[in-house]
């Protein structure tokens, strides 16, 4: 199945992945000036390049600002990308959504949250513990 | 072939996406206004609680154990439309059916369909994060009935196909369902039909189509070609009465036109609001859907929007006022669209409801006309009365007392991450 005829224009954003027609010359031929066409860059594709699987969540509270997360920062969470270890991921821990380093070690994965002295917690399937989604991004406002 | 797919307990599954700490704890979803319950999940369902069941006649020791939330249409909406637009990318047509179903298209597609309908399952799972069943079959009738198998099935797996009508398993299944579950049979006409000794869906196809006709109606002989693998009806005859309403259609050609795109969408509300009013309906939830035509090159859109009306309705001008405001947020310039279609959900009956002194309701004036406006229409054809000019109104708030975040469409609501 051809999956890349398939382009989709996000609910949000007014960009297009494909010129519009408006754009032919009035003869129907493609204008020459197509070749060098360029599109304004558009921030939203830029980080949402799939608007159906991904999430902004907000970060709260303080303790992972060594590793650049501050009170208040906007997550953008695809859940469209496969989870690796050293990614942020966001995790269900206990019935709540918590920001963790995703490691792999001896052949297993496992969380780690803000404070490395504390217990890992392993992804075996035994505890309630799953990754809701990786971060992908993470956008930080110096004026609020 | 054709496929059903459709969210498992919808709303909640949705609530639950963002909350996780209620996964396996009882929840529900209130109807407009917190009067009743309008889903369930499993554990809600195990302590009897009942569709439909207004919520002061929950004991208040069962009360206390469980979680009840207001509908949030803007999130399911939301969510709903996510859902749609991972299969569209990987289905050649897609038609929405109601808030949490949709029909697949799948003519045309070589390939595995085992292997295709469980990557659909997945990628829904694990894109939008919502557990879904799947029924695939030759017709739109049999995946209806595949989906419902599906969700009947132990163990985890909510996918059913059955590439053939006359297969043995198939047949079996039908031999056992009662014609109730057959879309398009409702009670009465059930009822009937055991008079002839048509007590179930295997009955119901093996029955001569000439006796179907004669006795009965088209729909029903058409219902019976299509439970023996023959495709003859279309999403919108199989509309189920008194859950949602779905008034669609699609275009001769593509039109990219707001105006002309506004005239049809006028058109659909005129037909949903009568449909409501026939049935002595009001809803309380409106979704608009605008699809591309999926076998043509160049940009695709597929994509529905959902608002909550201030108060339950059946009023063609509110529907319409609402309609009209989904569309202008789903319009995008340069976009050919091939089909436009209006879907009402959340549907309670206009009278019985327990409407109280502080909840809004629609003025007396305003159903007086509808009333003026419907005769009118019977008496002196419906095209002496149509619906030509916008409508403006003021909003009444809506009680939702337990109404969890907008976590998908408004900044201020995102959900929070621990650190």
């Amino acid at each position: 199945m051809n999956v890349s005829r398939f382009a989709y224009a996000s609910p949000r954003s007014t960009s297009l992945l494909a010129p519009s027609p408006e754009l032919r010359g009035a003869s129907g031929f493609p204008s020459p000036a197509d070749d060098y066409r360029e599109f304004p860059l558009d921030l939203d594709r830029y980080l949402v390049p799939h608007p159906a699987s991904t999430f902004f969540m907000r970060v709260s509270g303080h303790g992972l600002v060594q590793a650049g997360f501050h009170d208040k920062d906007l997550l953008i969470i695809d859940r469209a990308l496969s989870p690796r270890a050293g990614d942020w991921v966001v995790a269900t821990i206990d019935g709540s959504l918590s920001l963790q380093r995703l490691d792999s070690h001896a052949g297993r994965f496992w969380l780690q949250g803000e404070d490395s002295r504390l217990a890992r917690v392993p992804l075996d399937g035994e505890h309630d513990h799953r990754i809701w989604g990786p971060v992908c991004h993470v956008i930080h406002a110096f004026r609020r | 072939m054709y496929a059903l797919i459709d969210c498992n307990n919808f709303f909640v599954s949705c609530e639950r996406l963002f909350e996780p700490g209620l996964e396996g704890v009882p929840v529900g979803v209130l109807s407009n206004n917190d009067g009743c319950v309008i889903a369930r999940s499993e554990e809600l369902k195990a302590l009897g609680i009942t569709m439909g069941m207004p919520v002061h006649q929950i004991p208040s020791g069962q009360r206390r154990r469980i979680v009840l939330r207001s509908s949030n249409y803007a999130l399911y909406g939301d969510l709903s439309s996510r859902v749609q637009q991972v299969l569209a990318a990987r289905v050649p047509a897609l038609e929405p059916y109601s808030i949490d179903e949709c029909f697949l298209d799948l003519r045309g597609i070589g390939g595995d369909l085992d292997v295709l309908g469980r990557s659909l399952v997945q990628a829904v799972e694990r894109e939008v994060g919502l557990p879904v069943s799947l029924g695939i079959a030759p017709t739109r009738t049999l995946a209806k009935l595949a989906n419902r198998r599906a969700k009947g099935m132990p163990g985890h797996s909510q996918f059913c196909l059955w590439p053939d009508a006359q297969a043995p398993e198939l047949s079996r299944y039908l031999h056992q369902l009662p014609l109730k579950a057959v879309w398009g049979i409702g009670s009465r006409l059930a009822l009937k039909l055991a008079s002839l000794g048509i007590d179930n869906a295997a009955a119901l196809r093996e029955t001569p189509e000439a006796l179907l006709r004669m006795r009965f109606s088209v729909v029903v002989a058409r219902t019976a070609r299509e439970l023996r693998g023959t495709p003859c009806l279309e999403a919108h005859e199989l509309a189920t009465p008194r859950r949602s309403i779905l008034c669609s259609r699609s275009f001769g050609r593509l039109i990219n036109d707001r105006q002309q795109l506004s005239d049809a969408l006028r058109h659909h509300c005129q037909r949903a609001g009568e449909k409501l009013r026939r049935d002595d309906m009001l809803a309380s939830a409106i979704g608009v859907f605008l699809r591309t035509n999926p076998h043509h090159t160049g940009p695709q859109q597929s994509h529905s929007l959902w608002t909550m009306l201030p108060f339950p309705s059946a009023d063609t001008l509110r529907l319409n006022h609402h309609a009209q405001r989904l569309l202008a947020d789903l319009w995008r310039p340069g976009i050919a669209y091939q089909k436009l279609g209006v879907m009402l959900a959340d549907l309670s009956p206009r009278h019985g409801s327990q409407a109280s002194l502080f909840e809004g309701h629609e003025p007396a004036r305003q159903e007086a006309l509808m009333l003026a406006w419907d005769a009118i229409r019977q008496r002196y054809g419906r095209d002496s009365l149509t619906l030509g000019l916008r409508y403006d109104n003021a909003t009444w708030p809506m009680n939702s007392r337990y109404r969890s975040p907008c976590y998908t469409t408004r900044w201020d609501e995102l959900p929070q991450v621990s650190t």
